[in-house]
């Protein structure tokens, strides 16, 4: 039971915060020209992006978080 | 994700075109003007391919800056990579893909701890060459998207395959985008050679197999506000050892999750946009690991654009790792243990980065960057679990340089 509380936690969390933030004023679509800016979206520099994931994910114990998929490599 | 930023774009086009004269219009006719809107969020494929090409220059070096690690000062790995990239749309609903890379690694990491470098030679962690691409095809709906995809990386030791789906689904508003994916991964070590460790050789390769899932979910907060949450999920089975390393035997399997959230917050003043992230780590081998990332995009005039950025990042040891004695260079005794290691990058540390990215685009097709990033860890700066005072402070700096096109 100990190990499915432990489980349950972080997606407990998570189900939390989508629900605080779901409460958000809505925003109309004439209303997100900011939001429009490239910069403002959570897709970057794909090369850049690459090149920085891997250095960090082979000098550290800690990868992933921001998406799935994408080859291994024997540096770490 | 293209879609998003295709989406945006386009609604950054309306929005600037009618902005000034035609806002209050808008405003007044709110609802007749609601279909065009939707019609503008529809998650519809990029109107224009991309190509990209990105020079790397990596190097890393360890310093030793105490009287404990006194002598230990040297040059390690040093990388030149390039990459390409290409996305072409398809019939105003498909997307093609890719990315393709080379790299090759000279110099030498150490086998235990800070030393036990091998002669002169490349590095036995890592092949001196490698290649490694990926490809997905996207298929855009009106409310949401599906990415298949798959990857694979090669070297003269070590190869991965993989394959992945992602999907997204929206809101009929368009403020609130959920992400569903997953991924298979299955690699290959290559462990008949001379560099394997002689306690590690087999003519039979070690094999590993990774699960990944992933739940997402983005939303608009406010006019100057966007957020995101992910959460990831994985797990591994099979040789998760370093071939190289000695002493170095660990689990036979890796659980990971990862939590991570990110904000973008645009600044209507000076027209720039802060961009800011945080990423809760754990895995089965006893480590947690936090991460902070800020970085801060404000364009200039004739096309420029500068980003300034700094990371601060924080792991706890491996419940495995064995630290160093008395003598950093001489590797610890584990007699009697199951699973050990004296992987340096498995103790606890902290580490700070800073780094500066310059960009400048051309008309409408043309954008050019370099990057400069340099990162210092130190047994002595993590705020989750106590530093190994043997290990020396290791040092990197990446340079990137990079063109691409739209079409």
């Amino acid at each position: 039971m100990k190990s499915i509380r432990g489980c349950m936690k972080p997606w407990l969390l998570f189900f939390m915060l989508t629900c605080a933030f779901s409460g958000c004023a809505s925003v109309q679509p004439w209303e997100k020209q900011n939001l429009a800016k490239p910069e403002m979206t959570f897709e970057g520099d794909r090369l850049d992006t690459g090149y920085t994931e891997h250095i960090y994910s082979s000098k550290e114990a800690s990868s992933g978080g921001s998406g799935v998929g994408g080859g291994g490599c024997g540096c770490n | 994700m293209f879609h998003e930023l295709n989406d945006m774009r386009k609604q950054r086009e309306l929005c600037q075109n009618r902005k000034a004269s035609v806002l209050g219009a808008l405003l007044a006719s709110a609802a007749m003007l609601l279909p065009l809107a939707n019609l503008v969020y529809a998650d519809a494929a990029p109107e224009k391919g991309m190509v990209g090409i990105k020079y790397l220059n990596y190097h890393d070096s360890q310093t030793g800056d105490t009287p404990l690690t006194a002598g230990m000062s040297r040059d390690r790995i040093d990388v030149n990579a390039l990459s390409f990239m290409g996305m072409v749309p398809i019939d105003g609903k498909w997307t093609i893909a890719g990315t393709f890379i080379e790299d090759s690694v000279t110099g030498a990491s150490p086998a235990y701890h800070g030393w036990g470098f091998p002669a002169e030679t490349a590095s036995g962690a890592s092949g001196d060459l490698r290649h490694a691409g990926d490809l997905n095809v996207t298929r855009y709906f009106s409310r949401g998207t599906l990415t298949l995809g798959t990857s694979y990386s090669e070297e003269s030791d070590y190869k991965s395959l993989g394959c992945s789906l992602n999907g997204t689904l929206s809101t009929e508003s368009k403020n609130t985008t959920l992400s569903l994916g997953t991924a298979l991964n299955s690699d290959t070590i290559d462990l008949d050679r001379d560099t394997v460790v002689g306690g590690k050789r087999n003519p039979d390769p070690g094999r590993k197999t990774v699960f990944s899932g992933l739940l997402g979910v983005t939303r608009v907060v406010a006019q100057n506000d966007i957020m995101q949450m992910t959460m990831t999920m994985t797990h591994g089975y099979g040789y998760y050892s370093d071939p190289y390393k000695d002493p170095d035997i660990r689990p036979g399997h890796r659980n990971m999750f990862t939590f991570m959230t990110r904000w973008n917050h645009h600044f209507e003043g000076p027209n720039g946009t802060a961009r800011l992230s945080y990423r809760y780590y754990s895995d089965s081998f006893g480590i947690k690991g936090h991460t902070f990332d800020a970085e801060y995009v404000q364009p200039l005039s004739n096309d420029w654009q500068i980003t300034p950025l700094v990371r601060y990042y924080s792991q706890s040891a491996a419940d495995f790792y064995v630290p160093t004695g008395s003598d950093p260079l001489v590797m610890t005794p584990t007699t009697g243990m199951a699973h050990y290691s004296e992987d340096q990058r498995l103790s606890a540390f902290g580490a700070l980065s800073f780094g500066i990215k310059i960009s400048k685009e051309f008309g409408d097709e043309w954008l050019a960057d370099v990057k400069y990033e340099h990162s210092q860890q130190c047994y002595d700066w993590g705020i989750n679990g106590k530093g190994d005072p043997g290990i020396p402070t290791f040092n990197m700096r990446a340079i990137q340089i990079g063109v691409s096109r739209k079409f």
